[in-house]
């Protein structure tokens, strides 16, 4: 299995490097992504200065634990997202007789997929770590990373959910958009902003929420957290993201098993 | 192709090309579910930035919440029209080549995109009735003086036709790099925030406003925007409508010159 996933980053970088020009707009692309959800806040917060008791500061922060962590799962996960592609085209059918787990086989065809988001994400990452003035100390180091992961492995459970659903309805793109427009727009504002039902939607059911929001309000020592849960939640992102991933799981198998192609 | 006579200039064949638009963009059900769906969640979630924004500030001068509701609104709206490449058949025909069997067909090829583009839009402008039911549900929207929605709507229809013109000639560039996704996804998210549709471009610091205000972005959202909340009054209409006007000659005769060049140079890659 490493050796299969080692092949399958050789050959994204090998790709990414065969096609440069198209490789450095997409980066560009990235920068600007990035850049101008930035810019929209610091705009916003310009004219308000504060959001619900969050400056700028704390909005970088928080746009860049989202930022990071969505990097990361569009590194290493992006094929996920194709799988109702594949299932429309029959090319899912292919990917049912291999060997390895289906799940794994989908992750490991190769795209133009290089860190370049990724890398970026982090420089970011660290910038507003200074800028908002959190604390960097050996817990802080020592918590981040799982943070990140945590809030990836959110993003991959909500992605294997919508790909499963693929089995049934083969069409799922306005679906994948909403739920993609949900991570995105609702992430970049601290969750106290919206009403109970949204927040207890971004807590439990997609819980978004444990991606930046929980995460940052413990790390800039927020006195409130919505819902009235103690900021120390923001700590469990991993288990939230292993438990929710578990469930996408066994709802992935589930579907596999009553899999039945479109009709090739 | 140049040798052959001209026939004489008729508009029915570009009023089908439109009609075929219009029925081809509604067999995507879903992508009208798309649409409308991701409308009422982004509306939804505005109003609740905007209200947890103005309830802890002091409102900036000339737009309290319901007029920032109302543009945001507004905003999104456009965004059903404006935000629709109405040209993208054209990088379609140029990557797989079928471009060279228009250019034997006995019309003019930028009217046809014209034409197609046309319906398809013509199509989108449809989904504003359902949107702004919808709309309405979530936000009251302010609606101004028959005057000013005069104004408005001339302002709109020169943006419309501005960003025609920056949808055709990033198509274009397909002629010389056969690829144009991440350049057009770059324009389409500097356009949102340098046009003004995510935040009016009055909240900007004042030295960036000057220069934003004279950018293609802003005729296409902002001034339509500003004037339909009353930023931009009566007195000012002239010089607004004026620069969208500019604009929308410049980037026409650019249209133009980068059609002529490209279309002489047509690449075919393989069969």
């Amino acid at each position: 299995m490493l050796a299969v996933y080692g092949q399958h980053w050789r050959i994204n970088v090998l790709t990414a490097l065969e096609y440069r020009e198209n490789f450095l707009l997409w980066a560009a692309f990235a920068v600007v992504y990035h850049g101008s959800a930035i810019a929209t806040l610091w705009v916003v917060l310009h004219t308000f200065p504060s959001m619900n008791g969050w400056d700028f500061r704390d909005m970088a922060f928080l746009y860049g634990l989202w930022m990071t962590a969505h990097a990361l799962h569009d590194t290493l996960f992006f094929g996920v997202g194709n799988v109702p592609e594949y299932v429309r085209d029959g090319e899912f059918d292919r990917l049912l007789i291999r060997p390895l787990d289906t799940l794994f086989a989908v992750i490991v065809i190769p795209g133009q997929i290089f860190p370049d988001e990724l890398i970026l994400a982090l420089v970011y990452l660290g910038i507003t770590t200074w800028y908002a003035g959190v604390r960097v100390d050996a817990a802080f180091v020592f918590c981040v990373p799982f943070v990140i992961l945590g809030g990836t492995l959110i993003e991959l459970a909500i992605n294997v959910i919508v790909a499963t659903i693929a089995f049934w309805f083969v069409r799922v793109d306005a679906l994948r958009w909403i739920v993609l427009q949900l991570e995105q727009e609702f992430t970049r504002y601290p969750i106290g902003i919206y009403t109970r039902g949204v927040r207890l939607f971004l807590t439990f059911v997609f819980p978004f929420a444990f991606m930046n929001y929980f995460p940052a309000t413990y790390f800039l020592h927020k006195p409130e957290s919505a819902l009235g849960l103690p900021p120390a939640v923001g700590l469990l992102s991993p288990v939230i993201g292993l438990t929710f991933l578990g469930v996408a799981y066994a709802f992935w198998r589930f579907g596999l098993d009553r899999y039945k192609g479109v009709g090739h | 192709m140049a040798l052959a006579v001209r026939p004489p200039f008729r508009l029915e064949p570009y009023l089908e090309f439109g009609k075929k638009a219009i029925a081809r963009e509604a067999t995507y059900r879903f992508d009208v579910f798309t649409s409308i769906g991701s409308f009422a969640l982004r509306i939804y979630l505005l109003r609740m930035v905007w209200v947890a924004l103005y309830a802890r500030n002091a409102a900036p001068h000339g737009l309290p919440l319901h007029a920032i509701l109302t543009y945001s609104a507004v905003a999104l709206l456009m965004g059903l029209v404006l935000d629709v490449d109405q040209v993208s058949s054209l990088y379609t025909k140029l990557h797989d080549g079928s471009i060279v069997s228009d250019f034997m067909r006995p019309i003019s090829v930028p009217l046809y995109f014209f034409a197609d583009g046309t319906g398809e839009v013509l199509f989108h402008a449809s989904l504003i009735v359902p949107s702004l039911v919808l709309a309405l549900f979530i936000v009251h929207i302010d609606v101004p003086s028959g005057g000013t929605l005069a104004a408005f709507a001339l302002s709109f229809v020169l943006g419309y036709f501005v960003g025609f013109c920056i949808n055709f000639i990033l198509n274009c560039t397909a002629f010389w790099t056969l690829e144009i996704h991440a350049v057009q996804l770059i324009v389409t998210w500097l356009t949102d925030l340098l046009g003004g549709e995510l935040v009016p471009l009055v909240f900007f610091p004042v030295a960036l406003q000057h220069a934003l205000f004279a950018l293609p972005f802003a005729a296409m959202f902002s001034t339509p925007l500003l004037i339909y909340v009353g930023e931009i009054g009566p007195d000012r209409y002239a010089s607004a409508l004026g620069i969208q006007a500019i604009w929308l000659v410049v980037l026409a005769l650019a249209s133009v010159v980068i059609w002529r060049a490209g279309s002489r140079r047509i690449v075919v890659q393989g069969g």
